[in-house]
């Protein structure tokens, strides 16, 4: 699934990223470290950790999106970075646990 | 005598720190703030320590010199040692316990150590705001045996401190406790509450400081007028 086609009803695209970037699994963490350590490249990362920080580990390790959870807004600057890097960021009203089990969901895991 | 202190700046060394906080430019700029001691307080790196001693002696700047460690959980810590070679050692060993992956400096930041004249001599290469993989209730055991005072950072901020990183702040020695917003009175009793600076630009300096009664800028007489500040 691509990024521009991830709709679920409790999520809301507040950064877009242009191209086809391809989601093909989700990483649910909010240790950086540990991020860094075990996401795989195409993964959405699924976090509660809303700066700009996020966005460059994110880029780093090759992410093909970022979700927000439990409605935390992304700082001015966490999106600047994020339209640099072309990283889609979207905020979930729901709790990592159901996002992740929406997006498993979607991706038919 | 009453002193003004920041114990909490960065320089140019860490990634999310401005390029112009070279050692002179944050010696310069807390002097004309009227701050009596400043404290080095890089994320788990030391090198840029050699030139912070030496902006310090020549401008005649009373100085501790320290770090800000990341722990395994993110939450971040403040050692601040009053001799030079100790914090080295101590910010060697830290660094040995970061990840062991380089940076990317277009993503995080430059990372240059510099000499006292601002020429970079070369760039720290592993990523130096991220969890080294010390935890928490074994980085403030290690800090005070290394001789240092140990100060959580920023402890009611979201981002990086103990209370929201941990669920509480655990029971343990620290020398005083570093807050950006109101005063819980629960933490205040227990431990003295300092506020610094957290300067990461130059116009940062001074925004926050603390006053205290001390005799001398040492690690013993600092821990002595930290306990003055407690809420009785």
């Amino acid at each position: 699934m691509k990024t521009s086609e991830l709709a679920l009803p409790t999520l809301k695209c507040v950064q877009p990223a242009s191209g086809n970037i391809e989601i093909t699994g989700g990483y649910t963490s909010d240790l950086l470290s540990d991020v860094m350590a075990h996401l795989k490249e195409g993964d959405a990362l699924i976090t509660i950790q809303a700066h700009k920080n996020t966005v460059a580990v994110a880029s780093l390790m090759g992410a093909s999106a970022v979700i927000l959870c439990h409605g935390r807004m992304a700082s001015s600057d966490m999106l600047e970075v994020a339209g640099k890097e072309n990283i889609a960021i979207f905020i979930s009203s729901g709790s990592q646990y159901e996002t992740t089990v929406s997006l498993a969901k979607t991706l038919g895991k | 005598m009453k002193a003004r202190i920041d114990f909490h700046i960065h320089s140019c060394l860490s990634p999310c720190a401005a390029l112009e906080m070279s050692p002179r430019i944050i010696v310069a700029r807390s002097m004309a703030a009227g701050i009596d001691c400043i404290a080095l307080t890089d994320h788990s790196c030391t090198e840029n320590l050699p030139a912070f001693h030496q902006a310090c002696v020549e401008a005649g700047m009373n100085c501790l010199y320290g770090l800000e460690v990341s722990t395994a959980e993110e939450v971040h810590v403040l050692s601040l040692f009053d001799d030079l070679h100790r914090a080295l050692n101590f910010g060697q060993m830290i660094y040995s316990h970061l990840p062991d992956r380089p940076t990317n400096p277009k993503l995080f930041g430059e990372q240059p150590v510099v000499n006292v004249d601002e020429e970079v001599l070369h760039f720290a290469e592993k990523l130096l705001n991220i969890g080294t993989d010390i935890s928490f209730f074994d980085l403030v055991p290690m800090i005070l045996e290394a001789g240092a005072l140990c100060i959580p950072s920023h402890i009611d901020r979201e981002v990086c401190g103990a209370i929201s990183h941990l669920g509480f702040l655990p029971d343990l020695p620290y020398d005083a406790v570093e807050v950006v917003g109101g005063i819980d009175p629960e933490i205040a009793c227990r431990w003295p509450i300092i506020r610094f600076s957290d300067a990461h630009y130059p116009e940062h300096i001074a925004r926050r400081f603390t006053e205290i009664e001390t005799e001398a800028f040492t690690v013993p007489a600092l821990r002595e007028a930290f306990h003055h500040l407690l809420l009785k």
